[in-house]
């Protein structure tokens, strides 16, 4: 039994039977792809989120996952529920224009793919970049992945108008059961970002770095009770604090990244929140509920940092 | 084994999704017939490679390649969550879920407008909810039985006037009684389930039988005997036939016969209010796939209820054996509950359509104490507590962890 756990929205409904159905969403992938598409290769790459006139108050939103091992799940929950996600945000006033950015973390160290990522978009184009990420799939369990050639993505080559605009910090969103390398490596920046000139970063260093213009959240599932889990969470702890959730089903990541996002504009407390996925039907509410405790209980953590007068000049950090 | 009726002898959860796969998975299932519920079933299915499908109106044999899914005219079909349902198993691979599904015309829908009523009845219930899941498949029964004549149907998404007019006069209907429902306007949902129409095959009757005539079928059972609407124990019940007795009527017709299966778990669980007699919060068991929601409340866990199982046996006419789930479970000593205080049988209602009489029970059922007996081996404790043969146990989530049981005779 349980409650609903399928959507039950007439429009959703409408255009997914509209829509040719055929190959599997992650075509690229299930075709046997084993590099990098173009379209997300991060070498030489920066990415933006920027207003329009149709998305005047753009708001930034940077989901990057783990694919390796087991992990390989994650982008095929998230893209299920990606109409859930945006229509959570937007119906309920939790963002007016979320722009979300996919991207995918693997291991630089012995990966083909150890970071791709997708551009930062209004509607379901975001799909699209999901469809081409590679899941590494097998393997994994190596304790350790490249989450900080990542953060050193988003900190130096991405823009935002609600930074550059309205000095509001976007939204990033780290999925992973690993830890992070204890330095950016110059020799993967050149590597995989084609980055010249490149000197290692302390990965501390990158962590405060990122968390100037990105909220940073790291979101960890815990699952099959491995021992090491504690020391994994202890770790992301220690960098990031209460923004390392702990998540006991990775399905609900998609639920936990809405309401994280309610909670930090302060559209919602964690009461209200859990009740609107209720009411769209999620089966999630008790993980969400779980892992959101402390920030929910927090009043919303410093996501918002004073607006710059309009016009004025904005310092670079 | 040739077709094979799989029904939960207890409140539900049991894991009848787990054991549908298992079927299709280890004999060449053709396809698996829904027989009673609607999308408010959550049948979970976990692959050996971690993925997992929570199935709602597919049959719990679609990860399995050419299992077909056919809703029978006893299932109450909901359009709108069949499509996000569909999208979910094409992202973990199996594109065709709906070419492989057919669809009874006569079966009724589930509207936007049946849900707003549902949801609207169980908030005015306040602390006596009944427990029920929030989609409206209860609400479309009631309308359906009420207005067997102007419910809408699925055949009537083949129509989309017809369909208007019926949407129109259903959601007039409930608005009268219960006032402004928050559901979208007409042509939002004649749209939705004419594009419904398009692509999913409705067919007419005598489907059953000729899926029956291409090789083996899995009637798959929704909810469980103990929430069955005449039954059950009043009001905790669901508006569903939740014994075999539907899949019973199909196979009839089609002058086939099948082999019944019940599941139980190791534990008895309730999700929602209502009678459980061996209830035990101690038993620090959770379920993460049934967290606790508004419309139901929270998942309730209780050691094993023979009593009410044998009732849920007697009741739906008795199976041919068991398949016991959440074996996993039993490395700290679970009891089983053969005797309550006051009787070891309920007894069937002579006159099932006298819920007075089952309301008494219920009543009763809520301050009465079970017995224990604390089993070396559960397993054969059940099979003996019930006089059914244990076929199959279940030691994890997938496919691989079940293991069939030499039955021993008896």
């Amino acid at each position: 039994m349980g409650s609903g756990t399928w959507s039950t929205d007439v429009y959703d409904a409408a255009t997914r039977y509209r829509r040719k159905t055929g190959a599997s969403a992650f075509s690229y992938s299930d075709g046997g792809a084993r590099t990098v598409h173009a379209d997300l290769d991060p070498k030489g790459a920066f990415r933006e989120s920027r207003d329009s006139a149709e998305h005047p108050h753009s708001l930034a939103i940077a989901v990057l996952f783990d694919v390796t091992g087991s992990m390989g799940r994650v982008p095929r929950t998230l893209q299920a529920k990606l109409p859930q996600l945006l229509g959570l945000l937007q119906r309920k006033g939790y963002a007016r224009d979320p722009q979300i950015m996919f991207g995918a973390i693997g291991d630089a160290t012995c990966d083909r793919a150890p970071l791709q990522v997708g551009q930062f978009e209004s509607d379901n184009r975001m799909d699209d970049d999901l469809g081409r990420i590679v899941l590494e799939g097998g393997g994994g369990g190596q304790m350790t992945e490249s989450y900080e050639l990542a953060m050193y993505f988003m900190a130096r080559r991405t823009g935002t108008d609600c930074w550059d605009k309205r000095g509001r910090r976007g939204y990033l969103f780290i999925i992973g059961d690993e830890m992070a390398y204890p330095r950016v490596k110059a020799r993967e920046l050149r590597k995989v970002l084609g980055e010249v000139g490149a000197e290692d970063v302390p990965l501390a260093q990158m962590v405060s770095e990122v968390r100037r213009r990105w909220d940073t959240y790291h979101l960890l599932p815990t699952g099959a009770a491995h021992a090491r889990d504690s020391r994994v969470l202890a770790f992301w702890r220690d960098l990031l604090g209460q923004q390392a959730l702990e998540l006991d089903d990775l399905d609900a990541a998609c639920e936990t990244i809405a309401l994280t996002i309610g909670l930090g504009e302060e559209a919602v407390d964690l009461d209200r929140g859990i009740a609107d996925l209720a009411e769209m039907g999620s089966a999630s509410t008790g993980t969400v509920s779980k892992a959101l405790a402390q920030v929910g209980s927090a009043a919303t953590t410093s996501s918002r940092l004073p607006a710059i007068e309009a016009g004025g000049p904005v310092e670079r950090l | 084994m040739e077709h094979v009726i799989v029904v939960d002898l207890g409140y539900g959860d049991a894991g009848k999704g787990t054991v549908v796969d298992w079927l299709c998975a280890s004999r060449p299932v053709h396809a698996v017939v829904r027989f009673n519920g609607g999308a408010q079933a959550a049948h979970t299915v976990v692959l050996p490679d971690g993925r997992r499908h929570t199935f709602a109106q597919f049959g719990a044999g679609t990860l399995r390649p050419g299992v077909r899914t056919h809703l029978s005219r006893f299932v109450v079909v909901d359009p709108l969550a069949l499509a996000p349902e569909a999208d979910h198993l094409a992202a973990l691979g199996v594109p065709d879920a709906l070419d492989r599904l057919t669809v009874d015309g006569a079966a009724p829908l589930a509207t936007p407008y049946h849900r707003a009523a549902n949801r609207a009845r169980e908030l005015a219930r306040g602390g006596a909810r009944h427990g029920s899941c929030g989609m409206g498949v209860g609400e479309a029964v009631s309308y359906a039985l009420a207005y067997p004549d102007q419910a809408p149907r699925v055949r009537d998404c083949l129509r989309p006037a017809l369909l208007r007019e019926r949407l129109a006069l259903l959601r007039d209907r409930l608005t009268a009684e219960l006032g402004p429902l928050d559901a979208p306007p007409i042509d939002a949902c004649v749209a939705a389930f004419a594009a419904f129409a398009r692509r999913v095959s409705i067919v007419d009757g005598a489907e059953v039988a000729r899926l029956l005539a291409a090789g083996p079928v899995v009637f798959e059972g929704a909810q469980g005997v103990l929430l069955d609407e005449w039954h059950g124990f009043h009001p905790y019940t669901t508006w569903s036939t939740t014994t075999a007795a539907n899949a019973e009527t199909l196979l009839a017709e089609a002058g086939a016969t099948a082999t019944r299966l019940g599941v139980l778990r190791v534990v008895t669980t309730r999700h929602g209010p209502g009678p459980l007699v061996t209830e035990d919060p101690t038993l620090g068991l959770t379920d993460p796939h049934n967290p606790t929601n508004p419309w139901q409340g929270s998942f309730r866990f209780g050691h094993f209820d023979a009593v009410a199982h044998r009732y849920a046996l007697e009741v739906c006419g008795g199976v041919d054996a068991l398949a016991l789930t959440h074996l996993d479970l039993t490395d700290r000593p679970l009891l089983l509950c053969d005797s309550y205080n006051w009787t070891d049988r309920l007894a069937p209602n002579p006159d099932p359509t006298d819920l007075t009489r089952q309301a008494a029970l219920t009543e009763r059922l809520l301050t009465t104490r079970p017995t224990y007996d604390c089993p070396a081996n559960l397993p054969a404790a059940i099979e003996h507590a019930l006089d059914v043969p244990v076929l199959l146990t279940s030691h994890g989530p997938t496919a691989a962890d079940k293991r069939a049981r030499a039955v021993t005779a008896r």
